[in-house]
């Protein structure tokens, strides 16, 4: 079973927020794009995706709005806000800073 | 979090909470499109129809756990939980009306008697002054070895204002006092209230007039040069009709001429508890107003008339207040030893001051402890039902917790169940609250009879109804938590067997039994507090007031209000008593400066005594006194038991004498043989006085009041200002109103006859009925909570039993007699009763102790009350206990085994 704790603390949030600022998507759409960067690495599961989002949408970061989707049917569509482009921006430079200490760590050892 | 964030994330929670249910329908909707798109994937990959499903569901980790998490993330659960509970509650309790009903109303009894009087200690102690920053206003008193809340001399005054650093301005204000006020200059002037203020009072206290202005620091420095008024607003109101134009206007205040110069605004009604000036004079006008002919105002340091207030400055300490005020005390001590010898000075705040100075908060504080009993009794009584309630739902909770409720969850749930019902009952508390304070209310006019601007103060302010609010929140966690921990504490397999049953074990009884001695002793409580002030009222009515009140006539005279001087004050008094004393159907006059167990307070008198060794630390004693003339003693029929009254000799060229009362003589001449021993006034050196009589002791200040000295001074010898005529009829002292004022107008047709009625009436309304009213209230609080101490323990104690109808027929087909059964149920009853009833004395006895300490002595343990009350209690519950004791045995044990 594959549980959010799989991904580093606070990851799956970034994923998700850096994948809806390229295009608004329902979860369905969010679902297929994930397995699809990450191929098999990441793998995160529909049963946590969405509280994930919902979790998302209430703290602001994005919001939620009912459209058709290519099929024709109802389906929630998110979209990232002001406020959590902004939540990104800072997230993506956190994590880039943090990943290469990690990795110039990890490569100090090996040397 | 950050604002900014709030506008985004407050609508997203008011959505969760207002459109729950579209809320819902879309986390469904939104799901379903996730699965049937991941279904319709499946298929597409060659999966069967049911596979793709079952996958597609399976991919979701539990799809109701995930919705669950869902609502979660909502962050509104605590609150759409309540609504839960609060929808469950309302629909169990509409159920069980009836039942709801008697749970409010015996609640709404308690909570309604407490908020009730918990508006007059609010009103007597708590409530803040009505000015901007009240917390910060500092009342300074002067000290002796007998008060510790003196009034200071206009002398004195000055030099704490300037001499002290820790205030922002120091206040000072004489007593609202009668003042005869005429709007215009001929005619007769009417009394009204009116009370001297420094010239700073305003503008320390931060009050703003609403109209004009306030006074101006030098307003008050030239004595008499200044003449300006600022009016009160509700004298503005009902004298002047609100009119603007009233500034400039010249008015007359005790025959002077003043201007008003401001109103004050709405939101200030002074600073005391039940009076509300009229106006406000600087105290630089003292010449026309002050009441003591005798000493200087502006000059004598024991001219002792101001309050004396200030406001603490941000940054300073208290403490630093205090002792610095104490090292000025000092200095006065060591630069006046004459008239500051062992004083001190103390700094109070507002509670400080206000528990010190007026005693009725004392009866406040008693009614509340008294309204909180009623209360316990009746939260007990709930607790009793719902306990008996919750017994009947085991099997519901034990099924909830079965299906995994958390414990924690359903307490919630029984709790939301007891907060309603004490919201209920809390509401229509305050209503009763509302009720007993308009009660209150209205004896206004009964309490006071005066022309000063007095009023009952108490009112249901946000304070009080925030009390009442706590209380009902406190009474549902009284009354709720007991049953909701001891049902929710199930053994399952056992609580679902069957639906109602007694699990072995003392634990479960133990709650039940703790009800019903906490209502017994809380009732004993009440009961035994309410007799005893019963009986002390009685007994004190009995012993009555040692003079006769019946067949006279009363009205007071004050010259100043027509402006007589000294010596024409003299005269007209002189004159009055002569000419009355020959009118038809006077059998004798009396002139007093005040009427025993009038509203105003008694005059202090400092003397030593000759021939006593002074305490070292001691300047000279004190005691209350009166100034009255030679008729007094016979037209009061106070006996004279040794030596002689006042008589026409004894005239202001005469040696210097004076009376005292019983208490006095044996207090400083144990021997007896007070008459012809001498006092000094003052001090050591003072004025020789003689003594020339002893007379009885009576009740001067109130009813309750203990025995006091108490010292006469002939009339002719120390001349007062405002005194009251006391008139002997042979008939109806009312019939000889007319010719008092024929008498008083052939004397000056101008000046007032104030506070003119029979002597009886005046007594009865001033010294009686007040009490009376307090005694109404203790006395239905008493009976409130043994009717509902009856009721509650009746119900407790035959639940207990009827719950054991199955151990009954038990026993009995085991072969018991009826008459052991019995036994055994009562003689657990009784057990109960018994332990309540100890605890129950036990308080009693302390609260006794309490009241007398505090109000009157009604002679120590009152046995009538226990003697009466506790076998009534021990009759209840034999009762109780036998009524369904004896229906269990009479039943045939099969059906009771079969009983529930």
């Amino acid at each position: 079973m594959t549980k959010p704790s799989d991904l580093v603390q606070g990851t799956l949030d970034l994923l998700l927020l850096k994948i809806l600022a390229l295009e608004p998507r329902n979860g369905w759409a969010i679902s297929q794009r994930l397995k699809q960067i990450s191929g098999d690495v990441l793998q995160v599961s529909d049963g946590s995706l969405y509280p994930a989002l919902h979790k998302l949408e209430q703290a602001g970061w994005i919001t939620a709005e009912w459209k058709l989707s290519r099929n024709n049917r109802r389906a929630k569509f998110y979209s990232l806000s002001r406020l959590g482009r902004r939540h990104l921006e800072r997230e993506a430079a956190n994590w880039s800073r943090l990943s290469s200490a990690i990795s110039h760590i990890v490569r100090l050892e090996e040397a | 979090m950050r604002p900014q964030h709030w506008l985004y994330t407050i609508p997203l929670r008011l959505r969760s909470l207002v459109r729950r249910r579209h809320v819902e329908w879309e986390l469904n909707e939104e799901l379903q499109f996730h699965l049937e798109q991941k279904i319709a994937e499946g298929i597409a990959n060659g999966l069967s129809p049911k596979e793709a499903r079952y996958a597609a569901m399976r991919a979701m980790d539990g799809l109701e756990v995930r919705k669950e998490e869902m609502r979660d993330m909502r962050r509104v659960r605590w609150l759409t939980d309540f609504l839960d509970d609060a929808r469950y509650a309302t629909r169990s309790l509409s159920r069980t009306s009836g039942l709801t009903a008697f749970v409010v109303i015996t609640l709404a009894l308690g909570i309604g008697m407490t908020s009730g009087t918990f508006s007059m200690v609010d009103a007597l102690i708590f409530r803040p002054y009505p000015v901007p920053h009240a917390g910060g206003v500092l009342t300074l008193a002067s000290t002796t070895h007998d008060s510790n809340l003196e009034d200071f001399s206009y002398r004195e005054y000055l030099d704490i204002r300037d001499k002290t650093n820790s205030y922002d301005g120091v206040i000072a204000n004489a007593d609202m006092e009668a003042v005869g006020f005429s709007a215009e200059p001929l005619a007769t002037p009417r009394v009204r209230g009116g009370m001297m203020v420094s010239g700073n009072y305003f503008h320390v206290l931060g009050v703003e007039p609403r109209l004009g202005r306030g006074f101006r620091e030098d307003e008050d420095q030239v004595p008499g040069r200044d003449a300006v008024v600022v009016l009160g607003p509700d004298f503005w109101k009902h004298e002047f009709a609100s009119d603007p134009g009233v500034l400039g206007k010249h008015i007359r205040l005790n025959g002077t001429e003043f201007i008003v110069i401001g109103v004050a605004p709405e939101t200030f009604s002074g600073m005391l508890i039940f009076g509300h000036p009229d106006f406000y004079m600087p105290l630089a006008m003292a010449r026309v107003f002050s009441t003591n002919l005798q000493k200087n105002f502006f000059e004598d340091r024991d001219d002792r008339e101001l309050s004396v207030s200030a406001r603490l400055k941000p940054g300073t300490t208290l403490q630093q207040a205090r002792n610095e005020l104490v090292v000025v005390a000092k200095d006065f001590e060591r630069e006046y030893p004459k008239v500051n010898r062992s004083r001190g000075a103390a700094v109070y705040t507002q509670f400080e001051a206000r528990t010190r100075e007026d005693l009725n908060w004392k009866f406040g504080v008693i009614f509340v402890i008294l309204a909180l009993a009623v209360l316990l009794v009746a939260s007990t009584n709930v607790a009793g039902l719902l306990l008996s309630r919750a017994r009947a739902r085991t099997r519901e909770i034990a099924i909830r917790l079965a299906i995994g409720a958390g414990r924690f969850r359903l307490i919630r749930l029984l709790l939301t169940e007891s907060l309603m019902l004490a919201s209920l009952g809390g509401l229509a508390g305050i209503a009763i609250g509302y009720g007993i304070v308009e009660w209150f209310q209205s004896f206004q006019n009964v309490v006071f009879m005066t022309d000063l601007p007095l009023s009952v103060p108490f009112r249901m302010d946000t304070r009080v109804l925030l009390a009442s609010l706590a209380l009902s929140a406190l009474s549902a966690l009284l009354c709720g938590l007991a049953p909701a921990l001891e049902s929710t504490r199930l053994d399952l397999v056992n609580a679902l067997k069957s639906a109602d049953v007694d699990v072995p074990g003392r634990k479960r009884l133990w709650g039940r039994n703790v009800l019903v001695v906490a209502q017994v002793s809380a009732s004993l409580m009440l009961l035994t507090a309410s007799f005893l002030m019963v009986r002390g009222f009685q007994n004190t009515l009995r012993e009555g007031t040692s003079f006769a009140k019946d067949h006279l006539l009363m009205a007071s005279f004050d010259p100043r209000l027509v402006q007589y001087n000294r010596a024409q004050t003299q005269q007209f008094y002189k004159l009055l008593a002569e000419r009355v004393r020959e009118a038809p159907g006077v059998e004798s006059e009396a002139l007093t400066q005040n009427i025993p167990l009038g509203i105003d307070d008694f005059d202090g008198i400092a003397f030593v005594p000759e021939g006593l060794e002074m305490p070292r630390d001691r300047e000279n004693f004190n005691s209350t006194m009166d100034t009255v003339d030679e008729g007094y003693f016979e037209t009061m029929g106070i006996p004279i038991l040794e030596g002689r009254g006042f008589r026409a000799s004894d005239t202001a060229d005469a040696p210097r004498v004076a009376v005292v009362n019983e208490q006095f003589a044996k207090h400083y001449w144990p021997g007896g043989d007070a008459v012809g021993k001498h006092i000094r006034l003052e001090s050591r050196t003072g004025t020789l006085v003689e003594i020339l009589g002893v007379a009885e002791t009576i009740k001067y200040q109130g009813i309750f009041q203990k025995p006091i000295d108490f010292l006469y001074m002939p009339l002719a010898q120390n001349p007062v200002a405002r005194m009251t005529l006391m008139l002997r009829s042979s008939g109806d002292p009312l019939e000889l109103v007319q010719s008092v004022r024929e008498v008083v107008r052939g004397l000056d047709p101008n000046l007032p006859m104030l506070h003119t009625m029979a002597y009886q009436d005046y007594y009865m309304n001033q010294a009686v009925n007040g009490p009376r009213i307090a005694l109404k209230l203790v006395g239905s609080m008493g009976l409130v909570g043994l009717l509902l101490a009856i009721a509650g323990l009746y119900g407790l104690v035959a639940y207990n039993v009827s719950r054991r109808t199955r151990e009954i027929g038990i026993r009995i087909a085991l072969g018991a007699a009826s008459s052991d059964v019995l036994r055994l149920v009562m003689g657990k009853g009784l057990a109960l009763v018994g332990m309540g009833t100890v605890i129950g004395l036990a308080m009693g006895f302390l609260l006794e102790q309490l009241m007398n300490s505090m109000l009157f002595n009604a002679g120590g343990v009152d046995i009538a009350a226990y003697v009466i009350v506790v076998p009534s209690l021990f009759l209840v519950t034999m009762l109780a206990a036998y009524i369904p004791a004896r229906r269990a045995t009479r039943i045939a044990p099969t059906q009771a085994l079969r009983y529930e």
